[in-house]
Formats: C-alpha cells, sequence, structure tokens
C-alpha cells in the first residue's frame, strides 16, 4: 500500500497539523496522546475534512491536492472508515448497516462476499437485530464489517480498542487480525496506546500536537 | 415630603379630567361603509361649530348591529337598511323615540373604468364573459340584500348566484371591481361617484328598485346620549342634508 | 347541517393538500438552513419567518396583489390558462400554504440540525451520494421533528383566517372555511351554527395534535446514541 501525505496543513482549535510522510506498510499505527489531531488526520485521508493546503494520494489516485484544486469526494475514495463512535445508524437494522455501501445488487462481492466477511468477524446470528441491542464488541464488529463490505482500498480504524476492558480488547484483536491476514486490506490504525496495536502493525508513527516525532519500521 | 407632592399632582390631574369631561363630548358612531366619506366631512364641520368629538366605525351594518348586540360602546347606530334597525329595535338596543330616516340611494351596476364588456342591462350580467360578480356579503350586508332583492325580482338570481363573490362591506365590493378581480358589481350610486378606477354601466331607475333607506337612532346604552342626540339633530338638519346631496344620496327632507 | 359537513371536508382536505405541498420546499429549506452557512442565509431566514410575525391580513393583501387577476402570478395565469387563483379554493390553498410554512421550516430545521453529522459523513465513506444520505439517514433521523412540523402546519392551515378572507373571501361552496364560516355565522346571529363549527374546530384541532403526540411517543428510545 502507498499512501501519500504531502504537505498536509490543518488549523485546529489549538494547534497546526502539519504532516508531511510517505506511508508504504500494509498495517500501520499512528499514535499518540489524545488531542494530537490523530482523528483529523483521519477525516483528511477520508474527505470528510478540507485541509489548507494538502496533497493525499492512495496508490496512483490523487483524493485531495488543493494546490490544483482538485478534491475526490468521500464517496469515491473507496475508503472504509470506522469512527471512533461507530456511527452505527440507529434506525437500521444489523444488516440493512451492513449492506448500506454494497454496490452490487446480491449481498456486495465485488471483493469480499458478504458470507465470508460475516462469517470471518462472525456476526451472521445478529443481521435481524436493532443495533442498539448488542453488546460492545459486537457493535465492533458489525462497524468493521459494514467498512469491509464495501470492498475498500485502504482501512481507517479511530481507536478501535478504546473503552473496552482488558477481555474485550483481548477478543477483538484476533478479528482485527484476521481482517489484515484474511482480506490484505491495508489498515491504518489510530491508538492512544502503543501497546496494544504493536503486535499488528508493521510501522508505526507517532503524532504529537500535529507534529510527526518518529517514524519506527518494525518490520524491516 | 415627595410623595405628598405627587399626590397633589395627581389630585389636580383629576380635577382637570373632571373639567374636561363637561366641556366636550366624544359621540361614537356606527355607520354604514357607504357613509364613509360624506359622514366624514359632515363631522368635521360639526366639530368646528359645536367642539364635541365624533368617533366613526364604519363597516357592513349587519356586523355593526352585531357589535352593539354584543355590548359596543356606541352612541349612534345609523345603518343602510330598516331590517338591521330592526333588528335592535327588536332587543330593545335603541331609543325608539330617536328613529328616523331621510337617506335614500340608488344601485347601480359597474364595471372597471377601463372594461370593454358591453352591460346595458341587468340581464346582461348572465352573460358567460361575467365570470364574477361582486356584491356586499347579499346573506346580510344591506348593499347585497338589496341587491339580491332586485335581482330576484327580475328573476335573474338563480344565474347569477353562481357567479357571486361575497364582500365584507359594499366598499369591499368597489374595490374588486377596482383591482380587476371581478367583472362587475353592484354598489350604491353614491360610492361608484366617488371611485375614478370604475364606471356605471347601468343604474335601476329608482321605481324598479327596492326602497333603499337609512335609518339612524341613538342607542339605549349610549355612553353620551346628551351629545349624541345633539348631533343626530344636526344630522337631520339642512347643512348636512346638502354634503349628503353633493354626494349623491337622495335626501328627503321635512322641512324642505 | 351537510353545508357544515361540506365546510368542514373542505377545510380539511384543503389544508392537508398544503401541508403535503409544501413539505418539499419546506424540507429543503429547513436542511439548507440547519447545514450550511452561505451569503444571504440570514435575509433567507428571515423571509422564511416573516409569514409567522406578519399580521394575517397584511400577509393575505401582499397574496392578493401578486395572486390577484392583475397581480404578478395571477395575472400570468388568468391570462395564459385562463385560471383564476385570487377568490377561488387555489387562493385558499396558497394563503394556507405561506401562512404555515414557517412553522414546518423551524421544526424540521431543529430536527436537521439535531442529527449527529457523523451518519452522514460515515454514509458518504459507504458511498451514498448526497440525496442518498439526506433520504437514507438524515430524513430518518430527523422523523420527528419533521412530523411535528408538519402536524403544526396542518393545524395552522385548519385555522387560517386573516389571509384566507383577504386573498380568497369567503364565497359559500368554494372558498368557505371552517374559521370563515365561524365568523360569517357569529355576523349574521346564528349563534347555534357558530358554536357548532366551533366545536369541529377544537376537536380537529385537537385530534390532529393528539394522533401526533402518540405518533411520536410510540417510537421514542428508539433513536437515542449511535453506540
Amino acid at each position: 500500500m502507498k499512501l501519500l501525505l504531502r504537505n498536509i496543513s490543518l488549523r485546529l482549535a489549538d494547534f497546526v497539523l502539519k504532516v508531511n510522510v510517505e506511508l508504504a506498510s500494509q498495517v500501520t499505527a499512528i499514535v499518540g496522546p489524545s488531542g494530537a489531531g490523530k482523528t483529523s488526520l483521519l477525516d483528511l485521508i477520508a474527505g470528510l475534512r478540507l485541509p489548507q493546503s494538502a496533497l493525499i494520494q492512495l496508490e496512483e489516485r490523487v483524493l485531495t491536492d488543493t494546490a490544483r484544486g482538485l478534491f475526490l469526494p468521500p464517496r469515491l475514495r473507496e475508503i472504509g472508515y470506522v469512527p471512533q463512535d461507530l456511527a452505527l445508524f440507529p434506525h437500521l437494522p444489523v444488516r440493512k448497516n451492513l449492506l448500506y455501501g454494497c454496490k452490487t445488487a446480491p449481498p456486495c462481492g465485488s471483493l469480499f462476499s458478504y458470507e465470508h466477511v460475516a462469517a470471518v468477524l462472525e456476526i451472521e446470528p445478529l443481521a435481524g437485530r436493532s443495533v442498539t441491542r448488542i453488546s460492545g464488541g459486537e457493535k465492533q464488529r458489525v462497524a468493521l464489517a459494514r467498512a469491509l463490505l464495501t470492498s475498500p482500498r485502504l482501512l481507517l480504524l479511530d481507536e478501535p480498542l478504546a473503552g473496552l476492558d482488558a477481555a474485550l480488547k483481548a477478543r477483538i484483536i484476533p478479528y482485527l487480525a484476521r481482517v489484515r491476514d484474511e482480506f490484505q486490506v491495508p489498515m491504518l490504525f489510530v491508538s492512544h496506546d502503543r501497546q496494544e496495536v504493536q503486535a499488528l502493525c508493521d510501522e508505526v508513527v507517532e503524532l504529537e500536537r500535529g507534529q510527526i516525532r518518529s517514524e519506527a519500521n518494525q518490520k524491516a | 415630603m415627595r410623595i405628598s407632592a405627587v399626590l397633589k399632582f395627581l389630585l389636580c390631574l383629576l380635577l382637570f379630567a373632571g373639567a374636561q369631561a363637561g366641556i366636550a363630548a366624544s359621540v361614537t358612531v356606527f355607520a354604514a361603509a357607504s357613509l364613509t366619506d360624506s359622514l366624514a366631512k359632515i363631522a368635521a364641520q360639526y366639530e368646528r361649530e359645536i367642539h364635541d368629538k365624533i368617533v366613526f366605525n364604519f363597516a357592513g351594518s349587519s356586523l355593526l348591529a352585531r357589535q352593539i348586540e354584543e355590548g359596543a360602546p356606541a352612541d349612534i347606530f345609523f345603518s343602510a337598511d330598516e331590517a338591521q334597525m330592526d333588528r335592535l329595535q327588536n332587543k330593545r338596543l335603541i331609543r325608539a323615540e330617536t328613529r328616523q330616516s331621510r337617506l335614500s340611494n340608488l344601485l347601480v351596476i359597474i364595471v372597471a373604468a377601463d372594461s370593454s364588456l358591453a352591460i346595458a342591462t341587468p340581464r346582461d350580467l348572465t352573460k358567460a364573459s361575467v365570470v364574477r360578480i361582486a356584491l356586499a356579503d347579499p346573506q346580510a350586508v344591506p348593499a347585497g340584500v338589496y341587491a339580491r332583492e332586485f335581482l330576484t325580482k327580475e328573476n335573474l338570481w338563480n344565474v347569477i348566484e353562481p357567479k357571486v363573490v361575497p364582500t365584507a362591506n359594499v366598499r369591499g365590493a368597489l374595490a374588486a371591481v377596482e383591482s380587476g378581480d371581478v367583472e362587475a358589481a353592484i354598489v350604491y350610486k353614491t360610492d361608484a361617484a366617488i371611485s375614478k378606477k370604475v364606471k356605471i354601466a347601468f343604474e335601476v331607475p329608482r321605481a324598479d328598485g327596492p326602497k333603499i333607506s337609512y335609518p339612524m337612532a341613538v342607542l339605549k346604552d349610549a355612553p353620551e346620549p346628551a351629545a349624541a342626540k345633539r348631533f343626530l339633530q344636526y344630522l337631520n338638519a339642512p347643512a348636512a342634508g346638502k354634503i349628503f346631496a353633493e354626494f349623491g344620496f337622495i335626501v328627503r327632507d321635512a322641512g324642505l | 347541517m351537510s353545508q357544515e359537513w361540506q365546510i368542514v371536508w373542505f377545510t380539511v382536505w384543503v389544508s392537508a393538500l398544503s401541508t403535503v405541498l409544501i413539505l418539499p420546499g419546506g424540507l429543503a429549506a429547513a436542511w439548507l438552513l440547519a447545514r450550511h452557512e452561505w451569503p444571504g442565509k440570514s435575509l433567507v431566514e428571515t423571509l422564511v419567518t416573516l409569514p409567522l410575525v406578519m399580521p394575517p391580513v397584511a400577509t393575505g393583501l401582499i397574496l392578493l396583489k401578486v395572486l390577484g387577476r392583475r397581480g404578478v402570478l395571477g395575472g400570468f395565469f388568468h391570462d395564459t390558462f385562463h385560471l383564476d387563483i385570487a377568490f377561488t379554493w387555489r387562493a385558499v390553498l396558497a394563503a394556507q400554504a405561506v401562512m404555515s410554512f414557517p412553522l414546518l421550516v423551524r421544526s424540521a430545521r431543529t430536527a436537521f440540525a439535531e442529527v449527529n453529522p457523523r451518519f452522514e459523513q460515515i454514509a458518504r465513506t459507504l458511498g451514498a451520494g448526497e440525496w442518498r444520505v439526506f433520504f437514507s439517514i438524515t430524513v430518518p433521523l430527523a422523523w420527528r421533528g419533521i412530523i411535528a412540523g408538519m402536524i403544526l402546519a396542518f393545524a395552522r392551515a385548519l385555522g387560517e383566517f386573516g389571509a384566507t378572507i383577504m386573498v380568497a373571501g369567503n364565497i359559500p361552496g368554494k372558498t368557505a372555511t371552517l374559521s370563515l364560516s365561524i365568523y360569517e355565522s357569529v355576523q349574521l346571529g346564528h349563534d347555534a351554527a357558530a358554536f357548532r363549527l366551533l366545536g369541529i374546530s377544537v376537536a380537529l384541532a385537537f385530534a390532529a395534535v393528539w394522533s401526533g403526540e402518540w405518533l411520536m411517543s410510540r417510537r421514542r428510545g428508539l433513536h437515542e446514541t449511535a453506540s
């Protein structure tokens, strides 16, 4: 996976997010204290925010280029996003949430079929339930599956393990590993805890107050 | 110290107000809409001579009668037909001995001043080119009631009724023709006279038309009965009669 | 008595039609006002609120000037289609629509503003275009406020008087609404009829508001938080 984040400048409340980096690993983690600008960075990559300046490019596709006035809307970026609050649509049952992004009529199927994803993440039994009636861990998996079913070229995950107790974390991490191994979709994690994402990632980028402090390639 | 000064001031104000009440009275007249311009002129003259203040409420006579029934504080009722006055007399709301009528009027069919419709007789109102005809509400307002009576007598009412746009009072019917929203209206000759935007297409001869009469009376619960009677007398005097005639009313004078 | 039911039926169906007709424009205006900042926004906001605060007869007078035979719109329809607007049921519809529009917009706008934008954003990342986001995410999540707005608008239309009497008049069988008829009955001294119509008005308004409350309480608690 090749993700270019060149000359990014985004004005935030207390500081300016300035990032200039090229990420080439399959699974990358962005770690840093809360308020460092991690979520804002994900928003920029997904196309949910417009920066003062940036060149964001995924593989050959230019997503944002302020210099040339180019901006690809989020729906065309093919980037899956699992936000911190999951944002599962409360008015739709689990199945409809999962199928929301599917482009082809028989449930999905350009890269990952519904059956495959549901099996890997073990969410088939939840299909008919209301999203308010499933557990925290189940919600995580549903949100993850929903993003996966759009056959994304990149998966963004904002604090996928935040707010989960140790036992639940231990249960979710294998699923994330499965997504990495089974579906081979490049992933970009955001976490405030370096330890917990260590095992999953190839590369770790430290972000503090909008600036990159270090880049460490673990599998080098 | 301050308080007693304020009290003295208020006392003076009270005495002053009391004194004023004896000097100039305010007479409230509920009058038919068709009398608007003539009465305004008469009152202006009266106020110069007698120093009482005349306050008017112009509307359809039926609405005025209803307001009086509900206790509106009026001194004089000047109606455009006997029926509304009878309505109040039957409820003992007027001083019957002051009831009199000296004015009459004529009905006319009017069209817009720039209208090209050929309307020369009442029967022409039944033509297809006349889509809408404005009348003061024919169920209650005198001008509309008179018009309905006349058209019924001419055996035209059934055909014309579906075309009728009822307005709150006769001036509303006039306005509807002026704005072009209706092709024709039936109003009083005195109303047609005050507007330059309409022209008379047909005048109902006095002999053929309904008996139009404008009774006036002092109300039983009038706040200012003495002043009201004074003004009523003035309304029946020659000076007022001249002004009414100026505006086109038919004036029946006892003495003239 | 059957004439009274004709008046009730007429009032109800024109009010319902008016409420349906203002829905697309009302939701569009509400969404634009809730979500975006744009030049001229305050002006539009003010214009939308005007019928709410202006004297209804004043609004009615403006409508009469516009929809009358010599008016901008009325003249066009009269000359081109031989269609009259003022003093017909269409004027009743127009008066009701104009007077109840602000109520719908205000309710819907608040409802849209309360929808967490995160849901709309995620929907976009899942590939939804703006229209799909609006109809599949925004509107369903705001439906309570939208329904409340529609009920308010309907009730307002039912009771419309000042603007209606100006631009439509009170023509028996053609533009006589419930409120106009109450006024007329009082004028004529037909008190019994006036009170019957009054009772029906109260019953209608009560039914409208009651069913709205019921509708919304049935689905309470379903749309609280995302996680």
